[in-house]
């Protein structure tokens, strides 16, 4: 209580202290507080804190936790895990975005650097150029770079980019500060260009080098310079036009200054391992003079990008000299006078900085290296490549070594295409002769073997280039002999269905056919062969009800043409139960294929490869009725037998991999599984590509285990991944693609995110009414799935009709026979009506067992 | 179930503003749940480009819970005081947790209070300030109501003032010396601390 009492009049005291004049304040004190010195002392205290309070609970305690993030539109980010980083600490935000210090977890903990790029970009666009840029960087191992580790997208959709955690400060910055003399100042530019110089003998080009890229940082008392953000600029360019440079408000978002003139053209943006060249001229002029050559203040944009086009950069010495004032600080920062920097930069360094300037490119040094090569001339006091004096010989090095420089920068692409053409020109040349012909034909088709991943094992990327180059050059190239074009045509639409290309592969198979059918006949076994693939190429894209059709005239024809048994009569059966089984018919199917695998094991032995791809389609059968065991034996039987016969490596192989996951998923045993399906997934990227359909699959089938084991986070990362990739190559309306965004809405669901997870659900089921149509057993399991969210919702009634409607519309029968016992819908369990709706199923999960 | 507690909030609340003190022991953790799961759903769903209002958000919460047919304005102040101390429990519990997942807790999971570490470092720790207030709560407690209603419940001056039924000059004073308090009392814990 007497503390209570003190309290009061302490509180009393100190109002009245602030009603009084701070010079008055003493005596009032001394009067108020009597020979109470503690009183006193404290109330000076809190008058004293009274200053320093700034805005300390100004704000609302929500706001001022960070909502109101700069740009406003990513509030709750600190905290938050974005896959598998935990984002820490917003340590730089500027024109592209915000720059996050974050945590990695997996697979290796560290910290890195999260650059999440500001909203308004097509971020599937900018994930994807750096996806196709990915290896590269991979490749790129340097002292001097910072490593770009990973990109991704934000629940919100906006891109980022995760890096290596530079903690240093700019080079302009980092050299001003420590006041480095200009020999300092070239050594630590040495090793920037070095760098730079790595990246590009790895196909790198940066494209946005400037000091803020350029992070100085110290190893064992030594100035370490890293580059960051290599592989940035090429994933979020747009053109840098007068649009470019504006955002949609009209805000100018960047200045010209580091840009190179050639990336200041009208005429889309045509940068190579020169323009890098360009932006290091800069940043050394910056380093030596303390300003940029070209001064771009103030200046309309047009007017920038002009000047940047047309205006030679002055003379650094002087520069140096015209700075006036300004120049002082810049001499002393550099341990000089104004007059002695003038002197140093005179001549050497002038002729130096001014090359790597040029605005015409073929006048600039090719490479860093040759501009690192002048540097340490000049440190060594020998004579420069750069200077004038020595213009004839400087250009005839000059031109030889830019030949070079050429090479190194356009590296294996260039080799591939030139490669590519040099075929088809020879193509041209040889088709007059018949028999030569066929000889190159079958010399071409060897060729595309290669990227058949069951042949060349993951050379798909180069081998693509060499394959698109070739199926456009095709109609022109082989026209007077449309036999062999045909045959060109097919082989190319075979190796795309490998690589799970189907529409390319379907464009290719159709002109096929088209030419088979009218040079040879519609009955001809090579016609027959082509349309088998066409109906393929359709099924590859989920056009069941089309490849049904065709399958079933090609099944007849070969019938009559070739005999019931005939392998490739076979082969037509088992394509056919495919396209049935796409049409969720599942009992039709069952049928066609346990015929086909009896006649193939009977015909062709039972360790045949169609045998065996009889045995692996029987497999997801058994599921859908919930026998599972029975599936997981045959399973292991196929896998078994392809690692035996057709390799470990194999996409056969690696599909029964696959399969057996799925089975021990379904048996509940998810650790066994996740550990097959990961190694599957890991065998397929480098086999098949990260791309390929099977690939895919074996993804989603990983999240579907790590979504069972409660493991969401990732299972939504791969989830996103997988869709995000399925969009692309197999499109929009996908089968596959469909269930990857009902996969990712069930997580969503999990994660608490219920209106994000409904929309995409409900989303996906309109897709899959339109597509599919409304008794497609897809169409129905999101139907249910859609059920069960109305059940978390508490909504009841709403969730029985969704089930019953899920149910009545061709819900798979394992589906039927498992609602009893999903967890998911314990809480019905006390509803009248649930009984009902699971004798239903029953019911329905019979009969569909039930071959019509 | 929402729909149950929509009746069962306001009758809670219409037996505390009349007196019955144990009521606020029921109505806190039920809108504590409403502001969590509205807070959850905003920072979830809505590509807002302005800055999350913990007023936009009580009002909301007021809206969803409170059958208006049935109470007097009086009452909605009342409402109020329970949501300022709701959204106290929110951050701090928050501020907690996030203290505690540093030790390697289940942060796979997103959850919704990601009121941002962003700037805890620089910023009030609100577990340190909750503590603070409640000493401050013994000797002054309508001073340490003021700055829970206006720090956490996010209330306008006069908000507050009609909240706690005072003048709002008074609202000013309270709010000015417990903020000089509150700091100098945190300052010292981390004097000594240090």
């Amino acid at each position: 209580m007497l503390d209570s009492e003190r309290e009061q009049r302490l509180d009393a005291i100190y109002s009245a202290a602030l009603k009084q004049d701070a010079s008055r304040r003493p005596q009032f004190l001394e009067e108020a507080c009597g020979d109470d010195a503690a009183l006193r002392q404290e109330i000076e205290s809190l008058l004293g804190d009274e200053r320093k309070l700034g805005d300390f609970l100004e704000k609302p305690a929500l706001q001022a936790a960070g909502f109101a993030m700069a740009g406003g539109n990513e509030r709750w980010l600190a905290g938050q895990t974005l896959g598998p980083y935990d984002l820490l600490e917003l340590i730089g935000a500027g024109g592209m975005g915000e720059v996050w210090l974050a945590e990695q977890k997996q697979p290796v903990h560290r910290r890195v650097a999260l650059k999440l790029i500001k909203a308004g970009m097509d971020t599937r666009e900018v994930v994807a150029r750096f996806e196709s840029e990915r290896q590269a960087l991979a490749l790129m191992e340097h002292p001097n770079i910072a490593k770009v580790f990973d990109a991704g997208a934000t629940p919100q959709g906006r891109p980022y980019f995760v890096m290596e955690y530079v903690a240093g400060i700019p080079i302009t910055e980092y050299c001003d500060q420590h006041r480095m003399t200009l020999h300092e100042r070239l050594e630590l530019f040495v090793h920037v260009c070095e760098g730079v110089q790595h990246a590009h003998q790895k196909a790198v080009i940066h494209r946005d080098l400037k000091p803020s890229n350029i992070l100085v940082s110290e190893v064992d008392g030594k100035p370490v310079p890293r580059i960051i953000d290599f592989g940035l600029a090429k994933a979020t360019s747009q053109p840098l036009s007068a649009e470019g440079m504006f955002t949609q408000a009209g805000a100018i978002v960047g200045t010209p200054t580091y840009m190179s003139p050639e990336q200041a053209g009208s005429t889309g943006v045509d940068v190579d391992t020169r323009t890098d060249v360009y932006s290091l001229g800069v940043v050394l002029y910056e380093l030596l003079v303390g300003v940029a050559p070209l001064d771009f203040h103030k200046l309309a944009l047009d007017e920038m990008l002009r000047r940047l086009r047309e205006e030679e950069a002055p003379r650094p010495s002087t520069k140096a000299r015209a700075l006036g004032e300004a120049s002082g600080a810049a001499a002393e920062n550099r341990g000089c006078s104004p007059a002695g920097l003038a002197r140093q930069l005179r001549g050497d360094l002038d002729a130096i900085t001014l090359k790597a300037l040029e605005k015409e490119r073929a006048r600039r040094y090719a490479t860093p290296s040759e501009l690192v090569a002048d540097i340490v001339r000049y440190l060594r006091n020998e004579p420069v490549l750069a200077r004038p004096a020595r213009a004839s010989y400087r250009t005839r090095k000059y031109l030889r070594r830019h030949r070079i420089g050429v090479a190194v920068a356009a590296g294996l692409l260039v080799v591939l295409i030139s490669f590519g053409a040099a075929q088809t020109l020879q193509l041209r040349r040889i088709t007059r002769e018949r028999d030569r012909a066929d000889r190159i034909a079958a010399f071409m088709t060897g060729m595309f073997k290669v990227s058949d991943p069951s042949a060349a094992r993951g050379n798909s990327i180069t081998a693509r280039e060499i394959l698109d180059k070739a199926s456009k050059e095709i109609d022109t190239a082989l026209s007077k002999d449309p036999e062999l074009q045909a045959q060109m045509m097919q082989a190319m639409g075979d190796v795309y269905h490998s690589l799970g290309l189907f529409s390319q592969a379907q464009s290719l198979h159709t002109r096929a056919v088209d030419i088979r059918r009218r040079v040879l006949g519609p009955q001809h076994p090579d016609t027959l062969t082509s349309m088998n693939s066409l109906g393929a190429s359709l099924a590859g894209q989920g056009r069941y009800a089309e490849a049904e059709k065709l399958n079933r005239a090609t099944l007849e024809m070969r019938r009559r043409v070739l005999g019931p048994e005939h392998p490739d009569t076979l082969k037509s059966m088992s394509n056919l139960a495919i396209a049935l089984r796409g049409e969720g018919r599942f009992a039709e199917a069952e049928k066609l294929n346990r015929e086909t695998l009896e006649i193939r094991r009977r015909v062709l032995g039972p360790e045949h490869p169609d045998t065996l791809q009889s045995m692996s389609n029987l497999a997801p059968a058994l599921h859908q009725e919930g026998r599972y065991a029975e599936a997981e034996k045959l399973n292991r039987e196929t896998l078994e037998i392809r690692r035996r016969v057709l390799g470990p490596d194999h996409p056969d192989t690696l599909k029964s991999m696959g399969n057996l996951a799925v089975d021990l998923y379904e048996e509940g045993r998810y650790a066994e599984a996740e550990k097959l399906d990961h190694e599957a997934v890991e065998i397929q990227r480098r086999v098949s590509g990260p791309e390929h359909p099977n690939t895919l699959s074996a993804m989603n089938n990983l999240a579907l285990i790590l979504y069972s084991e409660g493991r969401y986070a990732e299972a939504e990362k791969l989830d996103r991944e997988t869709l995000d990739i399925r969009r692309r190559v197999l499109g929009p309306e996908h089968l596959e693609t469909l269930l990857s965004k009902m996969n990712l809405a069930l997580v969503l669901d999990k994660e608490d995110r219920h209106a994000e997870a409904e929309k995409l659900l409900r989303e996906t089921l309109d897709i899959q009414r339109r597509v599919l149509g409304p008794d497609h057993p897809r169409t129905a399991l999101s139907t249910y799935n859609l059920g069960v969210f109305s059940v978390h919702q508490g909504n009841r009634g709403e969730a029985l009709s969704l089930l019953q409607d899920a149910v009545d519309h061709g819900l798979p029968p394992n589906v039927d026979l498992g609602i009893e016992k999903d967890p998911d819908l314990q809480s019905l369990h006390g509803d009248p009506r649930f009984p009902a709706l699971v004798a239903h199923a029953k019911e329905r999960a019979a009969a569909a067992r039930k071959p019509k | 179930m929402r729909g149950e507690s929509h009746g069962e909030i306001t009758e809670l609340l219409l037996a505390w503003s009349s007196g019955e003190v144990s009521a606020l022991d029921k109505l806190i953790p039920l809108v504590y749940a409403e502001l969590h799961r509205l807070a959850h759903r905003y920072m979830r769903d809505q590509p807002v480009t302005h800055t999350l209002q913990t007023s936009a958000l009580i009002n909301e919460a007021y809206l969803r819970l409170i059958d208006c047919s049935r109470v007097r304005w009086q009452d909605r102040a009342h409402f109020l005081a329970v949501a300022a101390r709701a959204m106290r429990r929110i951050l701090v519990d928050y501020a907690r947790s996030r203290k505690s997942l540093r030790r390697g807790g289940d942060y796979q999971r997103i959850s919704l209070e990601a009121v941002a570490t962003l700037h805890q470092a620089r910023s009030t720790n609100l577990v340190e300030l909750d503590e603070a207030l409640g000493t401050l709560a013994i000797t002054f407690p309508r001073k340490a109501q003021v700055i829970e209603l206006r720090f956490f419940g996010g209330l306008s001056v006069q908000e507050t003032a009609a909240v706690l039924d005072v003048s709002e000059d008074t609202v000013l004073r309270d709010w000015k010396l417990a903020r000089v308090r509150l700091y100098h009392a945190m300052k010292r814990g981390h004097e000594h601390a240090g």
